[in-house]
């Protein structure tokens, strides 16, 4: 018998992979330009004498923070798990159907328009990064199926050319906006990790939780799918209804990503990657296992994000690709005897 | 005998070019093995689509074992019928055993696991098409040939009671190609299973496939015959109508109580030949 993919095996790795994960969250949540105690903060709130700073930093800071960056990290590696059986490409990202370039086309105009109104007291930068997210994936979705449901090309195109045109219309914007206003948006494309409060990480958390545990009960149609819309079909498999529901839930979890963070490139391109050269390409294992190291590997480039310089930081879309890519190319030559396309 | 394959009046045409097929109506009774034979662009793997509810017929009907293909799901569909194409685009190097596993998708547990009879199916594909020995390996690691009979693996995995075939041999040797001819014809013999298969090689067909489907192109025969003929083999792939439906010159042999056939080039003469060999 061959080995291939057992529900143990696959219960096993994912059991380890999220104690690691919690082990990661739990670590550099105690790492920062100001150090605290674990000891100190399991004490709780209220010291006898006086509050406690550790537990208030390690509460209202770091732990917010921290959960954010894995949300972001398992909404981007999921999705580009995703993005590239869909499109049948391994060099496809969750972005690559202008949700990048939609986003911020949409953050500069809400910041070039000087939108003076709140929601619920908060900027509606994040609005706006979300509709102009979605708004785009649909639209390139919507050319791409005209121009048939067999073949990826003229979907990719669609994308390519779309993000190509919305990044002319960011730069021109960029080019006769303020300088002060250029900061805030620049700091987003770059990708931009804050302290959120906890109604949106519950919210945005939910909704990003309850994405990929939809995605996984499709994944197991997604293995046939990536191979071709033919071979899927004749084995039975809905091919529309599959395909419908992982792009919509994909691209919705990505535009959550990315109103809550900005632009964080890599993550959704080498994680799924890296798990895969490691891993094999089967999607019953290749998604939950690239959503957990998609949060690590985030929370990871956050923590150095945010002490490598302090009291300043970094936006973290700079550290992921510094980070990642080094990494990834030690995989890719370790591990390249197994990926056939380079044997 | 019930047929397996029913065509009805079937035209399709791709867009607004005329017709590839045009009121195209036979039957395959359960249990038959036919060869679909004709030249490049007839329609032979169009045809093998419609069977297959890929494509839509724009006008008559196909039914599945008396089940008209229109008001059939995907599932419906995939658990009569498996095809095996010869494209292969590669996509993330999955394994020569998690391929033909997928041919078990539908049948997946809750879980979106396969079961041990799953397993047991391909396992027993693998064996019958020779594909143990690379089962670890990915396809993209594998010759054409080795490549196709994977396919051919995963679609004996389907464990449909219909198997449609397009050019099943196109990359194979000449012992895997005898090697696969047998295994389709051990299979419809020992489970009765229903084998369509597109081929190019006449000589293949006429000794293993009981009927044959010859495809004319569309103004080659008079306006009153229809474009195809159907019936068994031997009466089918005739000199003359092989002639016909490609536009070659053949050469004709009786070796044992088989007759073979032999496209001349041009050079070889311009007259039809024909000997008898013992």
């Amino acid at each position: 018998m061959h080995p291939t993919l057992s529900p143990r095996t696959l219960l096993t790795r994912t059991a380890v992979a999220t104690v690691l994960l919690v082990l990661v969250m739990l670590l550099c949540s105690l790492i920062g330009p100001q150090a605290i105690s674990l000891k100190a903060v399991v004490s709780g709130p209220t010291n006898p004498t006086a509050p406690n700073p550790d537990y208030e930093i390690f509460v209202r800071v770091r732990v917010p923070r921290i959960i954010l960056a894995a949300l972001v990290g398992a909404a981007l590696a999921s999705a580009g798990v995703i993005f590239q059986a869909l499109l049948r490409n391994p060099l496809a990202d969750p972005y690559i159907l202008g949700i990048s370039s939609g986003a911020g086309l949409g953050v500069i105009l809400a910041v070039i328009s000087g939108v003076g109104w709140t929601l619920w007291g908060r900027s509606p930068v994040a609005v706006f990064a979300f509709v102009g997210a979605l708004g785009t994936v649909w639209l390139v979705w919507g050319i791409g199926r005209i121009t048939g449901k067999y073949h990826v090309t003229g979907l990719l195109l669609a994308g390519v050319v779309v993000n190509a045109f919305l990044s002319a219309m960011i730069m021109f914007l960029t080019s006769i906006a303020k300088s002060q206003q250029l900061y805030a948006t620049i700091f987003w494309l770059m990708g931009n990790m804050t302290e959120e409060d906890f109604l949106v990480l519950w919210v945005g958390g939910g909704c990003i939780v309850a994405g990929i545990v939809g995605l996984f009960f499709l994944s197991p149609q997604l293995n046939i799918i990536s191979v071709g819309y033919h071979d899927a079909k004749s084995v039975g498999v809905p091919v529309e209804r599959i395909e419908f529901a992982a792009f919509a839930i994909s691209a919705f979890i990505t535009a959550v990503a990315v109103s809550l963070s900005g632009l964080i490139g890599f993550v959704g391109l080498i994680i799924p990657h890296a798990v895969r050269l490691v891993f094999g390409p089967d999607h019953r294992q290749l998604l939950p296992l690239s959503t957990l190291a998609g949060a690590m590997f985030l929370v990871l480039a956050d923590t150095v994000a945010r002490t490598i310089v302090a009291p300043a930081q970094l936006p973290v879309g700079v550290i992921t690709a510094i980070l990642g890519g080094p990494f990834f190319l030690v995989l890719l030559v370790k591990y390249s005897r197994k990926v056939y396309w380079l044997a | 005998m019930t047929s397996a394959i029913q065509a009805e009046h079937v035209t399709f045409g791709y867009g607004r070019d005329k017709p590839v097929l045009q009121d195209l109506s036979f039957q395959v009774q359960t249990g038959t093995f036919l060869a679909i034979i004709g030249p490049n662009g007839v329609g032979k793997s169009t045809l093998i689509n419609i069977l297959a509810g890929q494509l839509r017929p724009q006008s008559g009907a196909v039914l599945l074992e008396g089940a008209n293909v229109r008001s059939c799901s995907v599932r419906d569909i995939a658990r009569r019928v498996a095809i095996v194409r010869q494209e292969f685009v590669p996509a993330f190097g999955f394994s020569v055993m998690e391929t033909v596993l997928m041919a078990r998708t539908l049948h997946y547990g809750r879980l979106g696991f396969e079961s041990g009879a799953d397993r047991e199916l391909a396992t027993r594909a693998m064996e019958l098409t020779a594909t143990t020995e690379f089962a670890s390996r990915t396809l993209g690691n594998l010759s054409a040939g080795e490549r196709q009979r994977v396919f051919i693996a995963r679609g004996l995995a389907q464990d449909t009671p219909i198997l449609l075939l397009d050019e099943p041999t196109s990359f194979l040797d000449l012992k895997h190609q005898v090697q696969i001819y047998g295994l389709l014809k051990s299979i419809q013999t020992d489970k009765g299973t229903t084998i369509v298969a597109i081929t190019h090689d006449i000589n293949l067909a006429t000794q293993y496939c009981d009927q044959t489907l010859l495809l004319y192109p569309l103004g080659s025969r008079p306006a009153e015959h229809p474009s195809y003929r159907i019936g068994k083999t031997a009466e089918i792939l005739t000199p003359e109508e092989v002639e016909r439906a490609f536009d070659v010159r053949v050469f004709s042999a009786i070796v044992g109580n088989q007759r073979f056939l032999v496209p001349l080039g041009a050079r070889a003469g311009n007259s039809s030949h024909s000997g008898r060999t013992s």
